[in-house]
């Protein structure tokens, strides 16, 4: 026999165990949960974070604005008509108004002058009978008129010529005005003489109005004469002296409360429609979305109007209801087919072919697959419904289909502002600012979402 | 990792720069499509390129409130047609400048208690050059009461004799009591003294048509400038309808040297003052209204600036039906004691020109000797929060009522509508506790809303028909179709029935007085004011003549003066 070579077996000094490792696998970043990973992107996106900031302020305006400040946005002050922010607000007391009968207590016996001390409740003016005169036309300027010039306002005409006084009450100010008293022939001609006055009224209102409207401690005692300071409108007042600020305050709340509920309620139908339809598919999927289809054909003004009706909604009555009841009925198709068009696709997937293999049931489907993987889509769906809606609201009643008055609404007073929009801008601006900017918030917020929200950008990064 | 492509930043930069170039270019691309556009339509139409006042061609270009729905005199019932029938037919009877009355088709004419003769002047003659005659006039009044017509105007002819009748259905058109003595004199028997007889054929109604070519219109006369024909100062030679109404001198007027313009241009049909004022600023038109948001303007840029009564009277209106509160009379009489005329046009209207309304019986009417309201001055209704109080808890007491149940506040669209309603909503709340349902409508809706009763209270307001107190006077008797409050007192009806028939001036002024004071103590409306209007006139064009009764404005006399 051949003798064989020794058998090398390996013997036990060939193996050493190794040291023990512990390395495990290892994360190389915290684990953040879908809803973390999308708060961290949504913070690294500043217009969003802004917009996020202006939407939660605009909350706090609405809810806790009229807790603070708290004016009646629906009393009115003939005397604080269209102020600007920042108007003069000293006042002097004046004994309430009486009619005036002719009696005069200033001095003075020629040309036109002053019967009483001008105020701004009325100037009482008289002035020398002019021979062969059958009336008098009494002009009003804001600017001394020049030779030739016309002489400003015709306020007033006597209705005979024995009549040589003329109390001028419309909306007086306190500023400087020219009073020009033309003598009329008989046919009604201007004749060459003249009179002219400059005046300039103190304003004034009366103790008991001050009183009325709280200008002053009750315990203060207050005289003729004495100096108040109206009530503070910090963004000025509206064509009756309303509170622009608490007017705009209120109006946020029928806006927002439209502008979230509205939303709120149709893309869940949106979404409940949608889902059905694409998780069913098949023939029960084209009945339905061809019914969404039908409701998108539906004209939204009209069945605003029919459902006014429908509601028994007299004139007069605020129509937030139907207008809730019509932006939901006829806005949940856009989210449905959005909704649909995501479950078909997330439907075939492989994950989802692979649970059914497993055993899922439906239930489990839906809730871990079907939703979360379209939550995204519905999110920024109803973050852009928002400001759609609050448009819609805006729109309705500046065209007088929405709240009825004297409910405020930001489009109600822009429709009004509008009127006056180069003699008094702060009554449009305020309310048209507000609307742009709560509309451009929601807008930036909702695609803010929409890039924090996808998930196919997780993998971008 | 990131995986995102190192040139991201350019990849983004070249994407922004072809925005940015996308965006220029669809800019510039739109701005020529404009100028394309405005140079197309330039070479298409170009005749609107107006100018105000147009000397060289004798043209005054001007704006219409609205166009007339329809000119057939017969049946026209708004203002804006009454202006423009004013222009391209004439009546009997005419205004002059002065308001006073003036021979137009009748040279002369003699009015007794029985009846009226009209002697027609021989060259009145029609646009196609034939001549006017009593048979046009009866043609057109006998039209005007035929039930078929439906006439709105209808009530206006009743002191004619049979013309209540016949308007009923209950007698023969032939029967009415107009008659052709030949071709140039015209007799009218009346039913009962009209001390204002003369002063009606002012109005529209009256004017004549032709029977021909009413005939052969087949049922679309004035519905188009040809299927009108014209005997006054001018004649429509275009209408397109919703954009132009230009109207050229009628060279067939008997009194054509009165007319010193050869074209009135309506270019434009808007009653947007801040549109209208704009034209005006680019001198397009020669005549525009303003409101209280560009009267400053105006007076900053020196304007002449006028100021009209319109002879109108505004007020608030009960509803009288029975299942309303406002039949009330202590419920009425708390809202005359808070509603404040002078507050509302001094300090929510603040246009110069309004007065605070006293009276249904407006300021301009002649009363004996001066001016009525001179004569019989109205109890000033002073506003009192205490006594208005007392009588809300009075009529709480008498209907029953522990609070009121709101109350609707009709009103129409107008340039003054929400202001109005807002301030009276607030006052009524404020000092009355009243809640108030603003219920706003447009002109047309309004009037349909308060004839079948739909409101509680409305701002309403009556144009005078003929320069008479009557007119206002009888709006609350029970009879007549425009007491849409159905408001019934008969005290009102036996004083109106005694100022109809009685001929002596005292006797009807002292009616009118003692109806005044009951409108006043019994209120089915509370006046609120009496309306004017501000507007600026091109000082090129002189003549323009605004009148109360009758149409208004009228061009028919004015002249451009320099160039």
């Amino acid at each position: 026999m051949v003798s064989s070579n020794p058998q090398t077996e390996p013997g036990l000094d060939d193996f050493a165990p190794l040291a023990v490792e512990q390395r495990r696998q290892q994360l190389s970043r915290p684990s953040l949960s879908y809803w973390q990973d999308a708060w961290i992107r949504l913070k690294a996106n500043r217009r969003a974070i802004v917009s996020l900031y202006i939407v939660i302020a605009l909350l706090l305006f609405t809810l806790l604005g009229p807790l603070v400040w708290r004016v009646d946005p629906s009393a009115q002050d003939l005397d604080q008509v269209s102020r600007a922010p920042g108007a003069e607000r000293m006042v002097t007391l004046a004994a309430p108004y009486r009619p005036w009968n002719g009696e005069t207590v200033l001095p003075g016996s020629r040309d036109l002058r002053l019967a009483y001390p001008a105020n701004t409740q009325a100037v009482r003016m008289i002035w020398d009978p002019v021979p062969g005169a059958s009336a008098y036309r009494i002009y009003r300027d804001i600017v001394p008129a020049l030779a030739g010039e016309p002489l400003g306002l015709p306020i007033a005409q006597t209705l005979t010529g024995t009549e040589t006084r003329y109390e001028d009450r419309l909306d007086l100010r306190a500023e400087t005005y020219f009073y020009t008293v033309v003598a009329l022939d008989a046919a009604g001609a201007e004749m060459g003489s003249r009179q002219a006055l400059s005046v300039t009224p103190v304003a004034v209102i009366t103790v008991a109005e001050a009183r009325s409207r709280g200008l002053a401690p009750p315990s203060e005692p207050l005289n003729v004469g004495d100096k108040v300071r109206f009530k503070l409108h910090p963004l000025g007042t509206d064509y009756l002296g309303r509170d622009m600020l608490a007017r705009l305050m209120h109006g946020a709340r029928v806006s927002l409360f439209i502008g979230i509920v509205a939303p709120l309620l149709f893309v869940s139908f949106g979404v409940a429609y949608g889902s059905m339809a694409g998780f069913l598919g098949g023939r029960v999927d084209q009945i339905m979305m061809r019914f969404a289809d039908f409701v998108i054909a539906l004209p939204f003004l009209l069945f605003m109007i029919l459902f006014k009706i429908a509601f028994g909604i007299g004139p007069g009555q605020s129509g937030i209801l139907p207008m809730i009841v019509a932006l939901v009925m006829l806005s949940w198709p856009g989210t449905a087919r959005l909704v649909r068009g995501q479950i078909l696709q997330v439907r075939e997937e492989g994950y989802v072919s692979a649970a059914r293999l497993l055993g899922a049931r439906t239930n489990y489907l839906v809730m871990r697959h079907m939703i979360p993987n379209t939550l995204g889509v519905i999110l920024v769906t109803l973050t852009f419904a928002v400001p759609s809606a609050i448009f819609t609201e805006a729109f309705l009643s500046f065209i007088g289909m929405g709240v009825a008055p004297p409910t405020p609404s930001w489009g109600g007073m822009s429709n009004e502002g509008i009127k006056s929009m180069l003699i008094h801008p702060h009554e449009l601006l305020f309310p048209a600012i507000l609307i742009s900017i709560t509309v451009l918030a929601f807008n930036l917020l909702g695609d803010g979402l929409r890039d924090a929200l996808d998930a196919k950008m997780r993998s971008r990064e | 990792m990131t995986d995102r492509p190192a040139n991201d930043d350019g990849f983004n930069r070249s994407a922004g720069r072809q925005l940015l170039l996308i965006a220029v270019v669809s800019v510039i691309g739109i701005v020529l499509l404009m100028l394309g556009l405005s140079w197309a339509s330039g070479l298409a139409g170009g005749t609107r390129v107006s100018k105000g006042i147009d000397a060289a061609t004798g043209t005054v270009t001007l704006a219409l409130a609205d166009e007339p729905p329809q000119l057939d005199s017969t049946r026209s019932t708004d203002t804006i047609s009454s202006m423009v029938l004013g222009h391209v037919t004439e009546g009997l009877i005419r205004n002059g400048e002065g308001g006073e009355l003036t021979p137009g088709v009748a040279e002369r004419w003699k009015i007794t208690d029985t009846s009226a003769t009209f002697w027609l002047r021989a060259d009145a003659r029609w646009s196609d050059g034939k001549p006017v005659t009593a048979h046009d006039f009866v043609f057109a009044w006998r039209k005007a009461v035929d039930p078929k017509t439906a006439s709105e105007y209808a009530t206006i002819l009743f002191a004619i004799k049979n013309a209540e009748a016949i308007n009923k259905g209950r007698a023969p058109i032939s029967s009415l009591g107009v008659q052709a003595l030949g071709d140039n004199v015209l007799r009218v028997e009346l039913v009962r003294p009209v001390p204002y007889f003369a002063k009606l054929m002012v109005f529209s109604t009256f004017r004549p048509i032709r029977e021909d070519f009413f005939n052969a219109t087949a049922g679309r006369y004035g519905a188009d400038a040809d299927m009108l024909l014209y005997n006054g100062p001018f004649t429509i030679t275009r209408w397109v309808h919703g954009a132009q109404l230009r109207m050229e001198k009628n060279p067939y007027y008997w009194d054509k040297d009165r007319v010193k313009v050869k074209v009135l241009d309506f270019a434009y049909f808007s009653s947007d003052p801040n549109a209208l004022i704009n034209l005006y600023k680019d001198g397009k038109i020669a005549v525009a209204g303003l409101n209280q948001e560009n009267l400053n303007e105006a007076l900053v840029k020196r304007w002449p600036i006028n100021r009209f009564q319109r002879g109108a009277v505004f007020y608030m209106e009960f509803n009288h039906r029975k299942d309303r509160p406002t039949t009330n009379l202590h419920l009425r009489r708390a809202i005359q004691l808070v509603i404040d005329p002078d507050e509302v046009v001094y300090r929510v209207i603040k246009l110069p020109g309004n007065l605070p309304g006293r009276s249904l019986f407006p300021v301009w009417l002649d009363g004996n000797q001066g001016k009525f309201r001179e004569e019989y001055p109205a109890t000033q209704v002073l506003p009192n929060a205490v006594e208005a109080r007392r009588q809300l808890a009075l009529a709480k007491k008498e209907l029953g009522l522990e609070t009121l149940p709101p109350l609707t506040l009709l009103s129409d669209d107008g340039a003054l509508g929400d202001k109005m309603t807002e301030y009276f909503q607030e006052t009524l709340r404020r000092e009355l506790g009243l809640t108030i349902r603003i219920d706003k409508q447009i002109f047309k809706q309004r009037l349909a809303k308060m004839s079948a009763g739909d409101f509680d209270l409305v701002l309403g307001g009556w144009n005078p028909d003929y320069p008479d107190p009557l007119t206002f006077a009888d709006l609350f008797a029970s009879w007549n179709s425009n007491n849409r409050g159905r408001y019934n007192n008969p005290r009102l009806d036996q004083l109106v029935a005694v100022a109809q028939t009685s001929t002596d001036v005292q006797t009807r002024m002292d009616t009118f007085g003692e109806i005044q004071r009951i409108l006043i103590e019994d209120p089915p409306m509370v006046p609120i004011y009496e309306p004017g209007v501000v507007y600026v006139v091109d000082p090129r064009l002189q003549g323009v003549v605004r009148r109360v009764a009758g149409f208004d404005p009228d061009y028919t006399n004015v002249s451009i003066v320099g160039k």
